[in-house]
């Protein structure tokens, strides 16, 4: 996978400002004051151990959670005050099969289609695209609860590309599957990051990141504790051959639950 | 239009996902409807033997008198007992009725033992000639006690008490009757002998009046018919115009209820699914408005409940009677039930919302759902009338959501009344369904505001 170059003057497509987020009871924020922006045509990679602030993090950026403080702009739109407008610009896989068990794959891309407001013919051709670059063409009559784990993550990202976002979510979408389709997801990342659409993507797999991320954050109880380039990030880092090494050291070995 | 579109789009999602849901469907429309047959065949046959159709009753008569004659008469004209006076074509003993009550053939037989009519009529005659005293001359009391030889009804225990007291009271009617008939006949024969006997005794004392004196005949034959009519008619607007109520139209509004409230888990597990499963997370990262994903569900279950409704409407209107049984007679306002169901179905819709938003896992909502739909049902008198429970009973079950839906249905099943009649019923429904919607919104966001 060829790593494509994204110039530093590419527009931004989301601007996170000093985010701060206190769930009701909890000591400690569990986002605090979270920076970072995400340009035009990029895969960012959001790092972090368990219980860092991700899902929160992108929990907010998606519209689904209120901040405490700060605030987020997509395509220079305060998600705050136009929070319609931003959810028509991105798509979301969330880390759970966010697919109804029961339908097919065509019949939940065709329900979620519709929702995006796509209908007839169009929306028909769209679900046909999105099958075949999940590798999903000959399996979209059937039901999702007889899909194999690889299988039913690729539906969940044809799902989460249906109306062709500008920006794309992802939670750790190759967790559980086989080499085989997290190849097939990595390498549907890579097109549709050449195509121009710009994915912020969390993983707890460090080798999947520096392969695939233009730019990744590492983050540690909510705050980001290093960003850039995974190969920038680990050779300013001594005695780390890789992003793995690297993440080790600066979130620690310690267990998080 | 973004909502229209979001409501649809929800609406073919839900049913198509029923539609796969094979266990779902059968708790929907499968259970209520065996429930409605089930329970209007047995309680058709209940309502029957507790005074719809005649009660089979043994008749011993071991006097083979006037007695019997007139019990079978009077008890054929009333027409409560169907009196069965022959078993396997033989006529039927004391001994051999009591042995088929005991085997639980038969819960009742009614015995005449032997000289039971001769000794009614005796006693009578001396009733009659003991009740009849001159002045200074009082006849010594010889009232004669009930004898060995009466009447008697042998149960079997296992029969309820108001049934016994139907039987009772029916027997204890026709005796009275012909009680009045003997002590008449009593009278005719006692009192012009008694009459002629004091006169012939008095006359010769005054001058100039002896010999015989001709009394005219004196007779007592008394009509036994009720004298002060007792005439049945309907509270509600005076009507003359008597529907006793039938098993089906019980059954079939009430267990039509049951089933809509019943849709509480399907509904319920589907929001918990999808709260489970991300799906929840996904919608609401989508440029749709949560009021048109939750209108869209609350639509298609509704939808389901007016397709149970006009199912279990027909099982009572045809599938009943095919099985001998009787069905279901609407009144002539019989469209006033579709707002009615439809009310109910928009409450049982808003009960499974909450239910399901409430609810932390699929076991806690299809357990708390269920149950507590039996309760509701229980109190609601789906399973017992609510005018046999007791007083405080009857006091919580005007809480309950299918109470008010049952009302309403028996307001123009039963009662005849028209929408005016169910309309107090039509807006608690209505407003529970509001209630319920507004807390599962309050608690939706609540917890998306983490």
């Amino acid at each position: 996978m060829e790593r494509a170059h994204i110039p530093l003057n590419a527009p931004p497509v989301l601007e996170v400002r000093q985010l701060v987020k206190c769930y009701k009871g909890s000591e400690t924020p569990a986002v605090d004051g979270l920076s970072f922006t995400v340009r035009e045509g990029e895969i960012f990679g959001l790092l972090g151990p368990n219980g860092a602030g991700k899902t929160t993090a992108i929990s907010i950026i998606c519209t689904l959670l209120p901040p405490t403080a700060g605030s987020v702009l997509l395509c220079s739109q305060d998600i705050a005050k136009h929070p319609s407008e931003a959810r028509a610009l991105f798509g979301l896989a969330p880390q759970e099969i966010a697919l109804y068990a029961t339908l097919t794959a065509r019949e939940n891309l065709r329900y979620f289609g519709r929702l995006y407001g796509l209908s007839g013919p169009p929306l028909s051709r769209r679900i046909d695209e999105c099958l075949a670059l999940a590798g999903l063409e000959n399996s979209g009559d059937k039901r999702v609860d007889t899909f194999s784990g690889g299988m039913k993550r690729r539906a969940n990202l044809a799902a989460a590309i249906l109306h062709a976002p500008r920006l794309l979510f992802l939670d750790e979408p190759t967790v559980g599957i086989d080499a085989q389709s997290r190849n097939t997801i990595l390498e549907n990342l890579t097109a549709l990051r050449d195509a121009g659409t710009t994915i912020v993507y969390t993983t707890h797999y460090m080798e999947e990141a520096e392969q695939l991320c233009d730019r990744v954050a590492v983050m540690d109880r909510g705050r980001i504790v290093a960003e850039g380039a995974p190969a920038d990030l680990v050779g300013r880092a001594e005695d780390c051959a890789n992003l793995e090494q690297l993440f080790l050291r600066l979130t620690g070995k310690q267990l998080r639950d | 239009m973004s909502l229209l579109r979001s409501i649809i789009a929800t609406i073919l999602k839900e049913l198509l996902e029923l539609r796969r849901d094979r266990a779902g469907l059968m708790v929907l429309l499968v259970m209520p409807m065996a429930l409605v047959l089930i329970l209007s065949l047995v309680q058709d046959s209940v309502m029957q033997a507790t005074g719809e159709a005649p009660i089979k009753v043994l008749f011993a008569d071991s006097d083979n008198g006037f007695l019997g004659q007139a019990i079978q008469k009077r008890l054929r004209d009333a027409g409560g007992l169907e009196l069965v006076t022959n078993l396997r074509g033989t006529a039927l003993t004391e001994a051999g009725a009591r042995k088929a009550v005991a085997r639980g053939d038969f819960q009742f037989c009614v015995v005449i033992p032997k000289g039971s009519g001769e000794a009614l009529r005796s006693r009578l005659r001396i009733q009659a000639a003991d009740s009849l005293s001159t002045k200074g001359k009082r006849p010594a009391a010889r009232i004669a006690p009930p004898t060995d030889n009466a009447l008697a009804v042998h149960f079997d225990p296992a029969v309820q008490g108001a049934f016994r007291t139907a039987v009772v009271n029916a027997l204890r009617q026709v005796l009275l009757g012909i009680e009045m008939t003997e002590r008449g006949a009593a009278f005719s024969e006692t009192l012009p002998a008694e009459l002629k006997k004091i006169v012939g005794e008095s006359l010769p004392t005054w001058p100039g009046m002896s010999g015989a004196i001709a009394l005219p005949d004196i007779r007592f034959e008394m009509a036994t018919g009720p004298v002060l009519k007792l005439t049945e008619t309907v509270a509600q607007g005076g009507s003359r115009f008597l529907k006793r109520p039938t098993a089906a139209q019980h059954n079939v509004p009430a267990w039509t209820l049951f089933g809509m409230f019943f849709i509480v888990v399907p509904l319920s597990g589907s929001l918990i699914r999808e709260r489970q499963s991300g799906t929840y997370r996904k919608l609401m990262a989508m440029p749709v408005s949560p009021t048109g994903l939750l209108a869209g569900k609350i639509a298609a279950y509704v939808l389901v409940c007016m397709v149970q409704f006009a199912l279990m409407l027909a099982v009572g209107s045809w599938v009943l009677p095919l099985l001998g049984t009787s069905g279901l007679v609407p009144g002539p306002e019989f469209l006033t039930v579709v707002p009615i169901a439809l009310a109910a179905a928009l409450a049982a819709a808003g009960y499974g919302i909450m239910v399901g938003t409430l609810s932390r896992s699929y076991e806690q909502a299809s357990m708390f759902g269920a149950v507590s739909i039996v309760i509701a049902a229980a109190l609601g008198g789906i399973m017992v009338p609510v005018y046999v429970m007791p007083r405080f009973m009857q006091q919580i079950s005007g809480l309950s959501p299918l109470a008010w839906g049952l009302n309403g249905f028996q307001d123009v099943f039963v009662r005849g009344g028209g929408v005016q009649a169910a309309g107090a019923d039509i807006l608690r429904l209505l407003a529970f369904f509001a209630v319920t919607v507004v807390v599962s919104r309050i608690a939706i966001r609540g917890a998306d505001n983490g």
